[in-house]
């Protein structure tokens, strides 16, 4: 399990994924390791002492004491134009954790896989694939994941690549505002037909994981357990308000 | 589209830091028990809206309210009034 106390992380490398987010890795002394799923709360302080706490999912499958967080930018945000605009390789950082273990997926806990991610939402879900992928793996994984638009689709690339490695990982993408010419994949917010034509029958009992806007997660998890999916194995998080996909 | 209560709504991993921090347990896996319907969910389950101080934490089958925390002016503030019992995995307790 984790840990309770605050502690600084240096950032060690900042990428960017798409116009609004970035990859912050960070060297955590100390890091016991964590789960994929599992988040980690950020401090800002003020000058004047203010401070201000955030929830940001891992997106790094566990890898020794670094650990990569994907942050989207929100323009009214408190924390994230700071995280995802101004800090820069060799600042600190305050954070907790690693914090959560409900919505959490590691290969033993078998599958099918069903991963449902609305825009920032797919970043815990990344966790996963790349945890999938890292331990060799072959769990049955299908990942349908909701974006605005293609350039909003972060880690795509990797995404590309990891279908292709042919080790039984597929990725459907759902466009809701604006598709490439000549997209044929979905071009609607996800519903209960395309998570029938994505997802696995009830019958091959699939386990899923749904992240994202609230809204999202919330059509989502009911369509599947409309569909005839155990509730149990249907575990959600919400992200509230934020993101748009 | 306007946003309403329902975009606010978290799960109780929203408020996992907050509960560590009091409890000392990772509490989104930990079992709590409904006073209303009797329905039992791991805390990660529960329904969450979340404030700047402090949270509601609601049943997901019924909708009571099954904890509210609030931290100000260096108290914490629990009401567990809505949950029958909780349970907490020793597995579950977090290092310092």
């Amino acid at each position: 399990m984790g840990r309770l106390s605050w502690r600084l992380a240096e950032v060690v490398e900042v990428r960017p994924e798409t116009g609004r987010v970035v990859t912050l890795a960070l060297e955590v002394p100390g890091w016991d390791g964590h789960r994929p799923g599992q988040h980690v709360d950020v401090r800002l302080t003020a000058e004047d002492g203010y401070q201000a706490e955030r929830a940001y999912s891992i997106a790094s499958a566990p890898d020794g004491s670094r650990v990569e967080l994907a942050v989207e930018r929100l323009e009214d945000g408190e924390v994230s134009p700071y995280l995802a605009g101004e800090l820069r390789k060799g600042d600190q950082l305050e954070l907790r954790g690693p914090v959560g273990g409900y919505f959490v997926w590691e290969p033993d806990r078998g599958g099918p896989l069903l991963l449902v991610g609305g825009g920032s939402g797919v970043v815990p879900l990344m966790a996963m694939v790349r945890q999938r992928a890292a331990a060799g793996s072959h769990v049955p994984a299908r990942l349908l994941y909701s974006s605005r638009d293609l350039e909003d689709v972060i880690f795509r690339e990797e995404l590309e690549r990891l279908e292709a490695a042919g080790d039984g990982l597929t990725v459907t993408y759902a466009l809701t505002r604006a598709q490439p010419a000549g997209w044929t994949g979905y071009a609607r917010r996800v519903d209960a037909v395309m998570l029938e034509e994505v997802g696995w029958r009830p019958g091959e009992r699939p386990l899923a994981y749904v992240c994202g806007p609230t809204r999202l997660v919330e059509a989502v998890a009911s369509h599947l357990v409309a569909l005839g999916h155990d509730p149990s194995r249907v575990r959600t998080e919400r992200f509230g308000p934020t993101g748009v996909p | 589209m306007t946003m309403d209560e329902t975009d606010l709504r978290l799960d109780g991993n929203g408020v996992a830091g907050m509960l560590a921090e009091v409890f000392g347990f990772e509490m989104t896996v930990c079992w709590g028990c409904c006073a209303g319907c009797g329905a039992s969910n791991q805390l990660g389950a529960m329904l969450v809206y979340a404030h700047g101080m402090g949270a509601v934490a609601c049943c997901p089958a019924c909708g009571q309210h099954l904890l509210r925390i609030a931290r100000g002016e260096g108290r914490w503030w629990l009401d567990l009034r809505g949950l029958a019992w909780l349970q907490l995995d020793e597995q579950a307790r977090m290092a310092g």
